[in-house]
């Protein structure tokens, strides 16, 4: 275990998860003295009839007052706005967000304008604009990934700056997380598993970010584990409930570890390709996950060596020579690319070339990868990462990401000093 | 119960390692400011800052460190009092032209718009006695209290780059995660925007 001289952790979002779950919400909110709720969510999971299964399972103890199912894929400002005027009218005293990460990130940026008053979220944009508790917030996630339901931030997009603004504050925190396997039935098998290789990034990256601590690492091991036992399984049968509770909780507990010790070079060089191609983020992670540690292997060889026990098992580990355990670690995500994409018959790329879009076009064209690379020094998972990226540095990271073709590490620029944590 | 047997904690007061730091600000936030006019990097970095873009570094608790003040007396017994340029915070905005300028240590009539600040004094001091790398610095005992992300990681970057021009490689290298090679910073242009860094730190910023 590496203790660092110095770390902190918090995590005080109530968890509650079993084939019941959803039932507990009256009682739950009645606890915390509110009973107008607002469901937050998309025009999508209303469509498969999610919002009726949440419905009827919280039965007749609680009134819904109003569902809010505007929210668009990227969630943006004007709609929080909007939301928060419709919470007001209607005088609700709380929020129930159901659906994926921008539904979450919606009801938590509506949370702050509803709680805190105010014509317009821009108001409080970036850390510290919020000071004090807000309204009750009950999230519900219905896919297993993004871990927002235990994340302190909140990305909302502004159309006409055309940027994404972050709002960040331990105040945003939800008040309860719900996990019932029941609302991710539905959920497509790529999407699946794209989802969970989402949730598989944050703990891989939790765990060899330069701000890991015993806390996150414990919640980072057992979701890789967790997801590397279950996620084949529930790709190929999809009404496995037991299976999708089991990638919920570790989705969950990813969560945990990330927003406690933050992502690093995956995420900074997906957000790229999110923001400038609109790669849905779940992919661009699967597809990435492989390179970053990759590169990343030289600064922290020890620690991604560990990933090698709750990824291959301990038979695995065991066999492994020590110096090994890294490459051999790298080498299983990609056969779990490899497994992914031949469960959902091609659906789950592996590479960056393989991505299309509903017309079958190709979505990140090789002549862009310049563009990416310039822009992934806007992005601040930057920080967390053991390895130093540049321009230079991650337009060869696309490039092989985009080919399929394993990093050349001795290539990789390795001055400087090893990392202590 | 006396009250008064039970007084108020005052926090201590560290003037050796406040004064060292207060050095170490000030020194850095001058090379900043001729770093700006030297370096494209650094340049390219603040001009896409917005024109209000004000930071500060300071320590908290923020209120506990003063700006140095001095008072003297002049020969007619005219008391001449006023802050000393030297001070724990480190003021970095742009002036009207929109160039990077340092601005001293003293917040008053300033409008911040990024502020970062260190979690101790003894934490301020490891990092500026080159104890503590900036970037694990950054993750464990520098937190952005207010203020924007894209702000915070120019002002990341280019403190990378003043430090590597600023310090020799041995002490640089416990900022940066990877000390530049000679392919991304020449030495030839290292060394002389070295010298001119020194010289007009300490002349005409
Ligand atoms: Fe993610």
């Amino acid at each position: 275990m590496l203790l660092p001289s110095y770390y902190d952790f918090c995590c005080r979002v109530k968890t509650v998860s079993g084939n019941k779950a959803l039932e507990q919400i009256p009682g739950l909110l009645a606890g915390m003295n509110a009973s107008r709720p607002m469901i937050i969510t998309d025009k999508g999971v209303v469509a498969v009839g999610l919002i009726d299964i949440a419905k009827k399972a919280m039965g007749k103890k609680l009134k819904i007052v109003t569902v809010y199912d505007n929210v668009p894929v990227d969630s943006n400002y004007k709609i929080v706005d909007d939301a928060a005027r419709v919470y007001r009218q209607k005088k609700c005293d709380s929020i129930i967000a159901i659906g994926g990460g921008s539904a979450i990130d919606t009801a938590k940026g509506v949370n702050i304008v509803a709680s805190l008053g105010g014509s317009s979220l821009l108001e409080y944009e970036g850390f510290g604009a919020v000071k004090r508790k807000l309204n009750p917030l009950v999230v519900i996630p219905t896919t297993a990934g993004t871990g927002s339901e235990m994340t302190l931030v909140a990305v909302i997009a502004d159309p006409d700056r055309k940027i994404k603004m972050l709002f960040v504050s331990y105040f945003m925190l939800p008040d309860i997380g719900v996990l019932d396997p029941r609302m991710t039935r539905t959920l497509p098998d790529f999407l699946t598993a794209s989802t969970a290789m989402d949730a598989m990034t944050h703990a891989c990256e939790a765990y060899f970010s330069m701000e890991k601590n015993p806390l996150s690492d414990s919640h980072a091991i057992q979701a890789i584990q967790t997801i590397s036992q279950n996620l084949l399984h529930v790709v190929k049968n999809p009404g496995d409930l037991k299976g999708r509770a089991a990638l919920a909780a570790a989705s969950t507990m990813a969560g945990v570890a990330f927003s406690n010790a933050m992502v690093g070079l995956v995420h900074n060089l997906g957000h790229t390709v999110g923001a400038i191609c609109h790669v849905p983020h779940g992919t661009a992670m699967s597809i990435l996950l492989p390179y970053g540690l990759e590169y990343s292997l030289h600064r922290a060889s020890d620690v991604i060596g560990e990933l090698l026990f709750p990824i291959g098992g301990p038979d695995v580990y065991a066999a492994t020579p020590k110096k090994e355990r890294g490459e051999k670690a790298i080498e299983l995500i990609r056969k779990m690319n490899q497994d992914l994409h031949d469960a959902t018959g091609g659906k789950h790329p592996r590479f960056l070339k393989e991505i299309r879009d509903r017309n079958g076009a190709q979505v990140v064209p090789e002549s862009v990868l310049e563009t990416l690379a310039q822009a992934i020094m806007l992005d601040g998972a930057r920080m967390s990462n053991p390895e130093e990226i540049y321009p230079a540095d991650a337009l060869m990271v696309y490039r092989h990401a985009w080919e399929g073709t394993p990093i050349n590490r001795k290539k990789i620029d390795k001055g400087g000093k090893k990392v202590k944590w | 119960m006396n009250i008064n047997k039970y007084p108020e904690i005052v926090p201590g007061h560290k003037f050796l390692k406040q004064f060292y730091i207060g050095i170490m600000t000030w020194t850095i936030g001058k090379a900043f400011q001729v770093m700006y006019k030297l370096d494209k990097n650094v340049r390219a970095e603040f001009d896409r800052l917005p024109a209000n873009f004000m930071m500060m570094l300071c320590i908290l608790p923020e209120d506990a460190f003063k700006p140095f003040f001095y008072a003297k007396i002049m020969p007619d017994f005219v008391v001449n009092y006023g802050l000393l340029p030297l001070g724990v915070p480190m003021i970095l905005g742009k002036d009207k032209e929109g160039k990077l300028k340092y601005m001293g240590s003293d917040k008053r009539g300033k409008k911040i718009t990024l502020k970062l600040c260190m979690k101790s004094i003894d934490e301020a001091f490891r990092i500026f006695s080159f104890r503590e790398p900036l970037a694990v610095a950054f993750n464990h005992g520098i937190y952005i209290v207010d203020g924007d992300l894209p702000e915070s990681l120019a002002f990341v970057r280019a403190m990378e780059i003043v430090l590597v021009t600023l310090l020799p490689k041995s002490l640089a290298k416990m900022f940066v995660k990877r000390y530049p090679s000679w392919k991304e910073l020449p030495p030839v242009k290292k060394w002389i925007n070295r010298v001119l860094l020194w010289l007009r730190v300490y002349t005409v910023g």
